[in-house]
């Protein structure tokens, strides 16, 4: 075997920490390249079994050029998360076809725990710090391998290898963790995230958009990932109260609702504090936007949040990191007693020339119910009696979408509910606001949180009404109460029933606890808590630099008392008393500046230290040849008294 | 050397007399270099064969015949020149005439001690026969197989300056030496020693056997004997297991060179009169044992001493 090119195993192993690096990327990209990346593996591999030579440097050179080009047309240019890791994992593909010597492998080996950790950059779900874990493992198996084969390892197929490399491994791994934990929670977490993630944070994954049109909620049904999770300080809210207020909607186009200019411009106090206030913590995954999710009406909401006219609470910045936040509402708050004119102008307006057949409808309520109220109950309980389904499968609406639904389709999903009775509201003339947010939630008995889903966004009506000021009316509740009682899921039907079988359903539910438990102990571990902590620590009001420096000193510490238990497992087989005893003899020469060099024999170094040390020479001569009598002879007898000579053995300077 | 054995010791506590009165019969003849002498007596205490390399001078002859008139037994020197027939060596068999039948006429390669002079001026012919020989412990002449005596050791001397007309002795058959060393010169002191003194060679006829083929084979059987401890084991094993990861080296050294090692360094340590072995045996020895077998790659321009050399310098004793 050719001793430069670096033999099969340790060449793996390094492909397969870079594959399980990859993966989750190379599911994000285009196919062609995921084929590829993997393509380049693979010859590589196929190179180290049958030691093909390396390609020449030309054609290296304009393939690695090729990709950079692909990639700048495929992503439109070089710059974002997504573009960089693909360009990280295309030039480290690139990297397989010069990987040859033992330090390309190494350096792909490193590569790999940097690339595995930037998928964090996408996701702070809980699986994958177990995807990290093992693709930590298997680079740092890769990284012992070719350790091994540097060290002079001559047979690396050797059977017993493998299990010896992923010991060491899993055992440097663990060694690390020390470390890790102190950085963890010492690392000084700043007040305000220092730099800010680019857009594009949901990775295609949407949430909640802030107009609404049909389908812009329904296309949320079918994820089922997590919107945000709710603790309450007390018993949580009945099920029908849990309405989670988002955007609210005042404009209509004719098919979208959009949210005023005013709703923007934060302008208004906090309601008061009522004697039903609820007091709750909400921990919201990252969105991309700003809305803060409450239940009406929010009391004090977080520092730095604004709340505006209409009751949204806004974050400053979008929501691009796991975020909690401590909430009371009020929900007797009765919202503007008095309706201003612009808010009255506001919620009435409707679009020219649309929805006629509404239009004329709301013309004929309005002459038969002269009151408001029970225009409402007339409309409700028409959507009730009358064949009005709640289905997923509607038919996307044309120009006049509120009278292909009312009088032709009757059957829609919420968006279609709340749009058209807000238009039937606005024609008869009371004042309507759409409200698009997430309704109900999964309550998690065991670990008593509200698990919210993206598949429970909901929209909803508030109308205004004398002497109750907004008042929520929800039209879907009237068609199908089923979706407000057990949630979006109990009207979902088809391919979804596979995903309902119960210990599917249990085990999700245990896994989001889990990931409830990450969110809030590992991902919420911010300046806030970190402050918390070292309180309870007795470490008060730390400046960010004096965390920094507790932080290095107990870095020290950690790494100080793992390099020990590393010395104490590397000193050569010093089990018995005898070497003990013999070790600590050569320290305390070293200490005179008489160091055994490691291919010296013992009888050798006595030599050199009487010839350095005349005075205590001899008597060290005759505990080396000791020494050297139990560690090399047969005999034994001499080991105690070998053991006191040399405890009694202190050489002083001569 | 410092490790001096308890007085206690009484394992062939006889046979160790002899021998310690056989080296130092030897070192009043050969000024200055015991250490020679103790690589010699391990050669021949771990049943192998030795070559010495070094300028003419220098007592290659004079050591080898001490050691033959010491050893008693037989002895006979044999001075290679380049028409030497392989006959020469090993023997002939003559028509006798009046028995009217063939009779083997042993060569000098009969006898227990054999000091081939200046080995390379043979043909490769010649020079095969002594080595198959060595090899062997027997002598095949005319399909009829000759045993040759216990113990047979064999001491061969090489010029390795004066090479005009020689044929220095191809590396596959070098390991037929266990050990292969050079004497050097002897130091001023030494030399001044030399002068003054007697003549060597009338010194040499003074020399009384202090042995016997029987006491060498007993010597040859306590070496064997001796201890060897893990840590002189593993030490051992790193040496070779250095010798084959080095980049510089064709091939590394074998597991029956890794066998003579231990074996060798066991006779060292009775040399030395040690009861066990130490790993300065060990460290002694490799030097001599090691680079005559190892061939390191043309392009690296790499010299086999002075890489054994550095293993031993990078690795640790346990």
């Amino acid at each position: 075997m050719n001793s430069h090119q670096a033999p099969l195993r340790p060449v793996a192993w390094t492909i397969a920490a870079f594959i399980i690096a990859a993966l989750p990327h190379l599911a994000a990209m285009p196919a062609w390249l995921a084929a590829g990346i993997v393509a380049a593996c693979g010859w590589r591999l196929a190179a180290a079994w049958r030691h093909w030579s390396p390609p020449p440097a030309i054609l290296r050179l304009a393939l690695t050029g090729l990709a950079i080009t692909l990639i700048v047309l495929a992503f439109g240019g070089l710059w974002g998360r997504r573009t960089a890791t693909a360009l990280l994992c295309v030039m480290l593909a690139a990297k397989m076809m010069e990987m040859f010597t033992l330090r390309d492998l190494r350096l792909v080996a490193s590569v790999s725990f940097f690339l595995i950790a930037t998928q964090f950059l996408f996701s702070e779900r809980l699986l994958y710090l177990g995807y990290l874990a093992v693709g930590s493992l298997v680079a740092t198996i890769a990284l012992v391998r070719i350790q091994n084969v540097e060290a002079g390892e001559t047979d690396s197929a050797a059977p017993g290898a493998e299990v010896q490399a992923i010991g060491s491994a899993a055992t440097l791994l663990l060694m690390s963790v020390p470390v890790a934990l102190t950085l963890f929670f010492l690392f000084p977490r700043l007040a305000q995230p220092l730099w800010g993630l680019p857009d594009q944070v949901m990775d295609g994954r949407s949430g909640l958009s802030d107009d609404m049109s049909p389908g812009s909620i329904s296309n949320l049904f079918l994820d089922d990932s997590p919107a945000f999770r709710v603790e309450f300080d007390g018993p949580p809210p009945p099920v029908d109260q849990r309405y989670w207020r988002g955007p609210v909607l005042w404009d209509f186009d004719g098919t979208t609702w959009t949210r005023p200019f005013f709703s923007d411009t934060p302008s208004r106090q906090f309601v008061p504090e009522g004697d039903a206030s609820l007091t709750y913590t909400v921990q919201l995954e990252p969105h991309e936007r700003r809305w803060l999710f409450t239940l009406d009406y929010p009391v004090r909401g977080p520092e730095q949040a604004l709340i505006t006219v209409d009751h949204q609470l806004l974050s400053r910045h979008p929501v691009t990191a796991l975020t909690r936040y401590e909430l009371v509402s009020n929900p007797e708050f009765i919202d503007m007693p008095d309706l201003p004119e612009g808010a009255r102008a506001a919620a009435l307006r409707l679009p020219e020339g649309r929805n006629p057949r509404s239009l004329a409808l709301a013309e004929e309520l309005r002459a038969r119910h002269p009151d408001h109220r029970d225009l409402i109950a007339a409309v409700l309980s028409w959507f009730r009696t009358e064949e009005y389904f709640y289905t997923l499968s509607a038919s996307p609406l044309g120009r006049h979408g509120a009278d292909e639904f009312l009088f032709d389709l009757r059957a829609g999903y919420c968006e279609y509910y709340a749009s058209a009775f807000a238009i039937l509201m606005r024609a008869a003339g009371i004042p309507t606001r759409v409200v698009t947010g997430y309704q109900g939630g999964l309550w998690q008995a065991g670990s008593d949180y509200l698990l919210v889903r993206q598949s429970d966004a909901h929209a909803w009506t508030e109308v205004w009404l004398e002497g109750s000021g907004w008042t929520r009316v929800d039209p879907t509740a009237a068609v199908s109460p089923d979706r407000i009682e057990q949630g979006a899921r109990s009207v979902i039907d088809g391919p979804r029933h596979r995903l309902d079988l119960d210990w599917l359903q249990t085990l999700r539910n245990r896994y989001d606890r889990l990931q409830h438990m990450w969110n809030r102990w590992v991902l919420g571990f911010d300046h806030d808590r970190q402050r918390q902590f070292l309180q309870k620590l007795g470490l008060p009001d730390l400046s960010t630099e004096r965390i920094a420096a507790l932080m290095l000193l107990v870095l020290t510490l950690v790494t100080g008392l793992v390099s020990l238990f590393l010395l104490r497992r590397a000193r050569p087989r010093s089990t018995g008393a005898v070497d003990r005893a013999w070790h600590a003899m050569l320290r305390r020469l070293q200490r005179r500046g008489l160091r055994k060099r490691l291919e010296e024999t013992p009888l050798e170094f006595a030599a050199r230290v009487e010839a350095a040390l005349p005075a205590h020479g001899g008597a060290f001569r005759r505990l080396a040849a000791t020494y050297c009598r139990i560690h090399y002879g047969d005999q034994a007898e001499h080991e105690a008294d070998f053991i006191d000579q040399a405890k009694g053995f202190t050489p002083r300077r001569a | 050397m410092s490790s001096r054995p308890d007085p206690a010791h009484t394992v062939g506590a006889d046979l160790r007399a002899d021998l310690e009165r056989a080296l130092a019969s030897v070192n009043a003849v050969i000024v200055d270099k015991a250490e020679v002498v103790e690589l010699a007596f391990s050669a021949l205490l771990a049943g192998g064969h030795l070559l010495i390399e070094d300028l003419p001078g220098v007592g290659k002859t004079t050591l080898a015949q001490a050691l033959s008139l010491v050893l008693g037994g037989s002895w006979q020197r044999v001075q290679f020149t380049n028409d030497m027939l392989p006959a020469d060596i090993l023997g002939v068999s003559i028509f006798r005439r009046q028995d009217e039948q063939f009779e083997f006429r042993p060569g000098p390669v009969f006898a227990n001690v054999i000091l081939a002079d200046e080995i390379n001026r043979a043909s490769p012919r010649t020079q095969s026969a002594l080595l198959e020989a060595m090899a062997e412990g027997q002598v095949t002449v005319d399909g009829q197989t000759h045993s040759l005596p216990q113990p047979f050791f064999v001491i061969a001397t090489q010029n390795p300056l004066d090479l005009a007309g020689t044929y220095p002795l191809p590396d596959s058959q070098l390991d037929r030496f266990l050990l292969r060393t050079s004497i050097g010169y002897p130091s001023a002191l030494e030399e001044r020693r030399l002068l003054v003194e007697p003549d060597r060679r009338r010194m040499l006829q003074t020399l009384q056997p202090e042995l016997d083929e029987h006491r060498v084979i007993g010597l040859i059987e306590l070496a064997a004997g001796l201890h060897v401890a893990e840590p002189v084991l593993d030490y051992i094993q790193t040496l070779v297991q250095a010798t084959r990861s080095h980049a510089g080296l064709r091939a590394g050294l074998s597991p029956r060179a890794a066998l003579a090692l231990i074996r060798t360094a066991r006779a060292h340590a009775l040399v030395r009169r040690q009861d066990f072995c130490l790993p300065e045996n060990v460290k002694q020895i490799f030097p001599h044992l090691a680079p005559h077998r190892l061939q390191p790659l043309p392009e690296s321009g790499l010299d086999s001493r002075a890489v054994v050399a550095e293993i031993i310098e990078h690795t640790p004793v346990p």
